[in-house]
C-alpha cells in the first residue's frame, strides 16, 4: 500500500512538474506569473480532443495539441505580454489572468460546459502485483516517461545548447543580456513556445489519465502552480520539479493514511506555507540580500 | 462656469428623465389583476450556467426552455403564454440572491423555479418567501430550503429522504452490512450521508469508514485503496457526476469489487455515464427519473428532450421540467397570479409528471413520490426497482 502510493505521489507530483514548468520558464525571464499557462492547459487538452475526434489517432491528437497550442503561446507572447512589458509587473499579470478567464469561458461556449472523454485507448497495460498490494497502471508509466523525456529535453536545451545559454543569460539579466547581442526577443518568443507547449502535454496527460477534459480544468493548476513555483524558488525549472514531487507526495500520503482533514488543495498551500517558515528562498531559489 | 451649468444642466435633465420613465412604465411592482390583460405570465429561473456546475446549468436550461415552449403550444395557461426569465448564478449564492431581487422587483415574476445547487437556492429562498412568489427547488435537497415559509416547495426528494432511501436499498435490496461512505464536501453530499448513516445504524448496519472530498477532485486511489482494505459490502457515494466518474473508473482500475450505490447527483449521460464508459456498469442509484417508466409523462419528456438536446435527458433536467408542468397545472385550475399559484400548488394530488406520480406537496412544501431506483447495464440507466415504502418516501413536515 505505501508503495502503492509513494508512486502514485510521483505521479501526481510528476503532472504538477509538467503543468508549473511553463510558468516558471516565463517567470525566470520575465519575472511575470502566467497566468494565462492554465488555459493553455486546458485548450491543449481540448485541441487533443478535437484531432482525436476527427482522425482517431492518439498521435496525430498528441502532437496537433502540443504544437498549435505552442504556437498559441508564441501570439499570446507577441500580442499581449510584448506590449507590456515596459508597464509595471501587475498590468501583465492581470491581463494574464483575463486572458485564462476569456479561454475558460470560450471553451465552454465553443464545446459545451459537459466533460468530454479523451480516450486514447490503452497505450501501455497495467502491471499488477497482488502479493504487493500493488497496481501498477499503464498512464502512470505513459506520465512518467513523458515527464522524464520532457525534462531531459528541457535539461539538454538549457544547458548544452546556445538558446539554453541564451536563455540563462536573458534570465539573469535582460537588459545586460541584450546588450551582449543576445536577441532577447526571439528568447522570450521560444519561452512562452515552449512553455505553452509543456502546458499542453500536461493537460493532455491529465485528460488520459482522468479521462475527461472539461472548461474549467485548468481552474485547479492556476492557483495550485503558484504554490509549486514558489516552493521551488519562483523561476528555478529544477527547484519546480522538486517543489511539484515534494508536493504531489504530501497530497497522496496525507491523503492515503490521514485523510483530508483540509480540502485537497489547501495540503498544497499548507506544505508551501511550512517550507517558507523554513526556507524563505523556497526549496532552490536564491536568497536575495535585499 | 459655463461647464458647471451645463453638467448642473444635464443632471436636471437626465433627473426629469428617470422620474418620468418610472412614473409611466409599469415597474415590476405594480400587481395589475391578470385576468384584465393577455400579457405573458413571466416565470422566473436561475441555474449555474457558468462556473464548475456548468454541466447540470446547461441540463436545467435546455430543459427549461422545452417545458416553456411545451406549455404554450398546449394552449398556453388559459390563453396566455408564458415568458420564461433566466439568469445565470455562476454557482454563488450572492449571486443568486441578487438574481432573486431582480426577479421578485423589477422583472415581477409571478412565480420562480431554482435550477441551481443548495447553496444557492438556500441564499434565495427567504427573498422569495418575503415577496410571496411561490417558488419550487427542481433538485436542491437541503432540508433549510422549505423551512422558510409557504411560499417554497421542492420538486426532488429532501436530503434526509433521499439518504433514508439509499440506505433502505443497501439493507432491503442488496443486503449489506457494512458501508463505506464517500461523500463531496458540502450540502448535498453532507445531508445525504448523514440521513443515510442514521438510517442504515438504525438497521443494526455498520459504516466501517467515513471519507470527503472537494467537488473538484480526481484522485481517489489512495481512499479507494484503504477502503478495499477494509472490504465493507457497499460504498456509498453521494457526489456529481464529474468525481462519480473517476471513482467509478479508479475503482475499476483497483479490481475494487465492492457493490456501489450512488444517488441523483450521478444521474447524467453526458458527464457521468460518458466519461466513466464501461467501469459504471453495476453501479446503483437512487433518483426521480424512470428510464423505463410506462408513464406517458415521462416517455414523452425523455423523447422530446433527446430531440432538442440530441442525448439524453438526466435527473436535474427531468426535475426542473416538472417544476414548470407543476406551475401550469396550478396556474390552469386555479389562476396566475402568486398566492392562488401557492394554493394551487398545495392542491396538487396524484399529478402525472416526467419523474413519477407526484403524491402531492406536504405542508412544508417538500414533495411525495417513489424514489427510483436504477441500475448502469450497458451504459445506460434501467430500472432496478422502486420505493414506494411511505415511511421511507414521506418527506417530515417540520
Amino acid at each position: 500500500m505505501l508503495v502503492q502510493q509513494i508512486i502514485n505521489g510521483i505521479v501526481v507530483g510528476s503532472v504538477y512538474a509538467l503543468t508549473a514548468m511553463g510558468a516558471t520558464l516565463v517567470y525566470g525571464i520575465m519575472r511575470i506569473l502566467d497566468i494565462s499557462n492554465a488555459g493553455a492547459y486546458a485548450i491543449g487538452a481540448y485541441v487533443a480532443f478535437f484531432f482525436l475526434l476527427q482522425t482517431g489517432s492518439p498521435l496525430v491528437a498528441l502532437v496537433t495539441g502540443v504544437v498549435l497550442t505552442a504556437a498559441f503561446g508564441f501570439l499570446v507572447q507577441k500580442f499581449l505580454y510584448a506590449p507590456l512589458m515596459n508597464k509595471s509587473p501587475n498590468v501583465s499579470l492581470i491581463a494574464g489572468i483575463g486572458l485564462f478567464i476569456f479561454l475558460q469561458d470560450f471553451l465552454r461556449l465553443v464545446a459545451g460546459p459537459q466533460a468530454r472523454e479523451l480516450n486514447f485507448g490503452t497505450l501501455l497495460p497495467s502491471v499488477q502485483f497482488p502479493s504487493l498490494q500493488l497496481t501498477l497502471y499503464g498512464t502512470w508509466f505513459l506520465i512518467l516517461a513523458a515527464t522524464a523525456i520532457l525534462l531531459l529535453i528541457l535539461w539538454l536545451l538549457l544547458n548544452s545548447s546556445s538558446i539554453g545559454l541564451a536563455w540563462r543569460a536573458t534570465a539573469q539579466d535582460l537588459e545586460t543580456a541584450k546588450a551582449m547581442g543576445i536577441n532577447t526577443n526571439r528568447v522570450v518568443a521560444f519561452n512562452f513556445i515552449l512553455g505553452y507547449g509543456f502546458a499542453a502535454v500536461a493537460g493532455i496527460l491529465v485528460g488520459i489519465l482522468y479521462n475527461s477534459v472539461y472548461p474549467t480544468m485548468g481552474d485547479v493548476p492556476a492557483y495550485k502552480m503558484l504554490a509549486v513555483i514558489v516552493l521551488g524558488g519562483l523561476g528555478n525549472p529544477l527547484g519546480t520539479v522538486l517543489a511539484a514531487l515534494v508536493i504531489g507526495m504530501a497530497e497522496t500520503l496525507i491523503g492515503g493514511y490521514i485523510g483530508f482533514f483540509l480540502p485537497r488543495d489547501a495540503i498544497a498551500f499548507v506544505v508551501l506555507i511550512l517550507i517558507l517558515l523554513w526556507r524563505p528562498q523556497g526549496l532552490l531559489g536564491r536568497r536575495r540580500s535585499s | 462656469m459655463k461647464s458647471r451649468f451645463s453638467l448642473s444642466l444635464l443632471i436636471l435633465i437626465l433627473s426629469l428623465g428617470l422620474m418620468l420613465a418610472g412614473c409611466g412604465g409599469g415597474g415590476g411592482g405594480d400587481k395589475k389583476p391578470a385576468a384584465e390583460n393577455k400579457a405573458p405570465i413571466k416565470i422566473g429561473f436561475f441555474a449555474p450556467v457558468t462556473g464548475p456546475a456548468a454541466a447540470d446549468g446547461d441540463s436545467v436550461t435546455k430543459a427549461a426552455k422545452l417545458a416553456v415552449e411545451k406549455i404554450n403550444k398546449t394552449g398556453g395557461i388559459n390563453g396566455r403564454q408564458v415568458e420564461l426569465v433566466a439568469y445565470d448564478d455562476n454557482l454563488k449564492p450572492q449571486e443568486a440572491v441578487s438574481i432573486a431581487q431582480k426577479l421578485t422587483t423589477k422583472d415581477g415574476v409571478v412565480a420562480a423555479v431554482s435550477g441551481s445547487y443548495s447553496h444557492t437556492t438556500r441564499a434565495a429562498a427567504p427573498i422569495f418567501e418575503n415577496a410571496k412568489i411561490p417558488m419550487i427547488a427542481a433538485y436542491a435537497l437541503h432540508p433549510d430550503i422549505t423551512k422558510g415559509g409557504d411560499y417554497v416547495f421542492r420538486q426532488s426528494f429532501v436530503g434526509t429522504a433521499q439518504g433514508k432511501a439509499g440506505a433502505f436499498v443497501a439493507v432491503n435490496m442488496l443486503k449489506a452490512k457494512t458501508v463505506a461512505i464517500l461523500n463531496v464536501d458540502n450540502d448535498f453530499g453532507t445531508t445525504l450521508a448523514d440521513s443515510f448513516t442514521k438510517y442504515f445504524e438504525s438497521k443494526g448496519g455498520k459504516v466501517v469508514s467515513r471519507d470527503k472530498f472537494t467537488m473538484v477532485e480526481k484522485e481517489f486511489n489512495p481512499v479507494l485503496t484503504k477502503i478495499k482494505q477494509l472490504k465493507p459490502d457497499l460504498i456509498y457515494m453521494p457526489t456529481y457526476s464529474g468525481t462519480g466518474a473517476q471513482i467509478a473508473r479508479q475503482a475499476k482500475e483497483l479490481n475494487l469489487g465492492i457493490q456501489m450505490l450512488g444517488t441523483e447527483g450521478i444521474d447524467s449521460t453526458m458527464e457521468f455515464l460518458k466519461v466513466s464508459g464501461a467501469t459504471a456498469d453495476g453501479i446503483i442509484i437512487t433518483t426521480n427519473l424512470n428510464r423505463d417508466s410506462k408513464l406517458k409523462a415521462t416517455q414523452e419528456f425523455i423523447k422530446d428532450y433527446t430531440a432538442m438536446a440530441k442525448h439524453a435527458p438526466d435527473m436535474v433536467a427531468a426535475s426542473t421540467y416538472d417544476c414548470f408542468m407543476v406551475l401550469a397545472e396550478s396556474m390552469r385550475k386555479n389562476g396566475a397570479e402568486p398566492e392562488k399559484i401557492k394554493d394551487g400548488i398545495y392542491k396538487i394530488k396524484d399529478f402525472e409528471a416526467a419523474t413519477g406520480i407526484i403524491k402531492g406537496y406536504n405542508k412544508l412544501g417538500e414533495v411525495t413520490k417513489n424514489v427510483q431506483v436504477q441500475i448502469v447495464k450497458n451504459g445506460a440507466f434501467t430500472y432496478y426497482g422502486e420505493i414506494t415504502d411511505a415511511d421511507i418516501i414521506t418527506p417530515p413536515d417540520k
